[in-house]
């Protein structure tokens, strides 16, 4: 500490001659900006000069085989809307991110709702529902395979099979294969959902109720007057990061059924893998990359957008203590 | 909060039947890896009538096994800890010095925040063949280091909330940038480190997508790959199969058990930030 002792009339002396400003002299302010160098490197490697070459090479009819790359337009664009697998792949990401997004948030707010009263075995329950969330969803794919086999030995069929039912194709028939991997998407994310609910329902005050119950409101307009209302933020929040991550999706698919049967549950992502890393197609699966990073873009943005909008509108309890509001 | 005793006992019965329904699967890998191929296909749910450890002997003893859990806690360490220093550095230099500059260099980041990993994964491959970093540990680092700006919002969104006059008071003491780093800052914001820590961590250990297409020879795979590749090698040996799972989840549940309180406080920090 003698060490920093000895300097500060120097330090002294150079900050009085600024106007509160949190800076020092020019060394230090160069010493300062230095610490954000390999946040910015990373950023510039990783970020920008990757999406410039995509946006680029879907331009092109870059193959990666040879170095030359010709400007085509927009020609790998409507390609895409004319290659089968690359259209299932977009139908089916946007089917799971659908549908998980509203199977989930159906499910996750009763859940959040039950979970948060006291009952015997709360703790057992909250965690069942949470530990999906825990260990790869790669993993759980595989897993998943094992017990929706479309074979007499399945686990669900060699169960199924006790009370007379046949064989069922549940990964072997395109429709069942999409709505397995729906719902195996929900079975693993609903829980990690339900937490997120708890915290914004913990926040809510209990005088609220109460009031509610003097002035003889049942069970169910509490839910839809007073839960519901004030878990909007929340919504907005769980939904959009589920509608990102449902369209970012590739693990659970790629694992459950390999995007099978035929393309019946493709995924942007393994488009965009096959296609570019795979055969070598740069053009057609940058095309691919940038609409999709222009969807969840467009997606980002909104949710900015509402959330800021709720923010005016609720004055919302749990967060305007102490801290600024 | 006077709710009949017989509500309660009726929603305990019916949230535990729903929980046990929802934990059939985890129920069934467990309980199959003390089962030989015969005994699974024909009892798959029931219980093992004797305890047969022949699988995991076998899991246990292979060293690829051990091969992809040192492949993946290198990747995992090195590049958490190397996304945690980027970030709290970034974050330290913007809450030091709020100028117009570092205001607009704060927003054009948030690019890094929003963009998906899908989105620049072609001209990344094309970039990591160059540098040779395609089938390396070390490309994979290289490519998680994307995750060092989700860092960077997380901690300078935590930085914001700490009182700022004992930096300034260190820096009336003499304290140079690097010393009030080291010493004031980085303390000062453990709690946030933890929990971003917590929460990369869970991403760089249970990521499949970049280690599927980054990783090819077997030597280099890392435990979601080794598990992934182990379908096909037991494609009629489930127990194997299974216990190459549960073997393989161990550890994430064990770091669950201890870490559990910071990762909910990540999946909200993460959420209302974001």
């Amino acid at each position: 500490m003698s060490a920093v002792a000895v300097r500060p009339p120097r330090a002294l002396s150079k900050r009085g001659s600024l106007r509160g400003g949190a800076s020092g002299g020019w060394k230090q302010i160069a010493v300062n900006q230095a610490f954000l160098l390999p946040a910015l490197f990373v950023f510039v490697f990783l970020f920008v000069v990757p999406l410039v070459q995509t946006f680029y090479w879907s331009l092109t009819d870059f193959t990666g085989y040879s170095p030359e790359a010709n400007f085509v337009g927009l020609e790998n664009y409507t390609k895409i809307l004319q290659d089968p697998s690359m259209l299932a792949g977009l139908g089916f990401t946007l089917l799971f991110a659908v549908g998980t997004t509203v199977l989930i948030t159906v499910l996750a707010i009763p859940l959040t709702v039950q979970l948060n009263k006291v009952f015997f075995g709360r703790n057992f329950v909250r965690s069942v529902w949470f530990f999906p969330a825990i260990p790869s969803m790669a993993i759980l794919g595989l897993v998943w395979r094992y017990v929706l086999s479309p074979l007499e030995s399945g686990v669900l069929n060699s169960v199924l099979a006790r009370f007379g039912v046949e064989p069922i194709g549940w990964l072997s028939v395109d429709s069942l294969a999409r709505l397995s991997v729906i719902v195996v998407g929900v079975w693993a994310a609903t829980g990690w959902h339900a937490v997120l609910y708890t915290a914004y329902l913990q926040s809510i005050p209990g005088e609220y109720y109460e009031v509610a119950k003097i002035d003889g409101a049942s069970p169910r307009q509490q839910f839809f007057g007073i839960t519901l209302p004030l878990l909007t933020p929340a919504v907005v929040i769980s939904t959009f990061l589920l509608m990102t991550g449902g369209l970012k999706v590739f693990d659970l698919p790629y694992t459950l059924t390999n995007g099978g049967p035929g393309f019946a549950t493709y995924t942007i992502t393994q488009s965009i893998i096959v296609s570019g890393v795979g055969q070598g197609r740069y053009g057609l699966a940058s095309a691919l990359a940038v609409m999709f990073t222009v969807a969840v873009g467009i997606l980002s943005f909104s949710q900015l957008a509402l959330t800021r909008y709720i923010e005016r509108r609720f004055v919302w309890p749990g967060r305007c203590g102490a801290a600024s509001c | 909060m006077a709710r009949p005793l017989w509500r309660r006992i009726l929603l305990s019965a019916v949230m535990i039947l729903l929980a046990c329904f929802i934990g059939i699967p985890l129920y069934y890998i467990v309980v199959n890896t003390f089962k030989t191929q015969g005994q699974m296909v024909t009892s798959p749910l029931a219980p093992p009538t004797e305890l047969f450890l022949g699988n995991f002997q076998e899991v246990l003893t292979d060293p690829r096994m051990y091969r992809s859990f040192a492949n993946t806690l290198y990747v995992t360490a090195l590049s958490v800890v190397l996304q945690l220093v980027v970030g709290a550095l970034a974050a330290f230099a913007m809450i030091m010095r709020t100028s117009r500059l570092n205001l607009l260099i704060g927003n054009i980041l948030l690019i890094g925040f929003i963009v998906p990993g899908q989105s620049t994964l072609i001209p990344l491959y094309r970039t990591l063949v160059g540098f040779k970093l395609v089938n390396d540990l070390n490309g994979l680092v290289v490519m998680y280091m994307g995750g060092a700006i989700f860092c960077y919002f997380l901690i300078q969104g935590y930085m914001r909330t700490l009182p700022f006059e004992v930096i300034e008071a260190a820096r009336l003491d003499g304290a140079g940038p690097f010393r009030i780093f080291w010493h004031i800052a980085l303390p000062l914001i453990k709690p946030i480190l933890v929990t971003v820590g917590v929460f990369q961590t869970m991403w760089v250990w249970n990521d499949f997508l970049i280690p599927t297409v980054f990783i090819s020879s077997p030597d280099k795979r890392t435990v979601v790959l080794q598990v992934y590749n182990a379908v096909s090698e037991f494609t009629t040996d489930w127990p194997m199969f299974m216990t190459v799972s549960v073997v393989a989840l161990i550890p994430m549940v064990i770091f669950f058990v201890f870490t559990q309180r910071h990762i909910v406080s990540g999946l909200l920090a993460g959420s209302v930030k974001g």
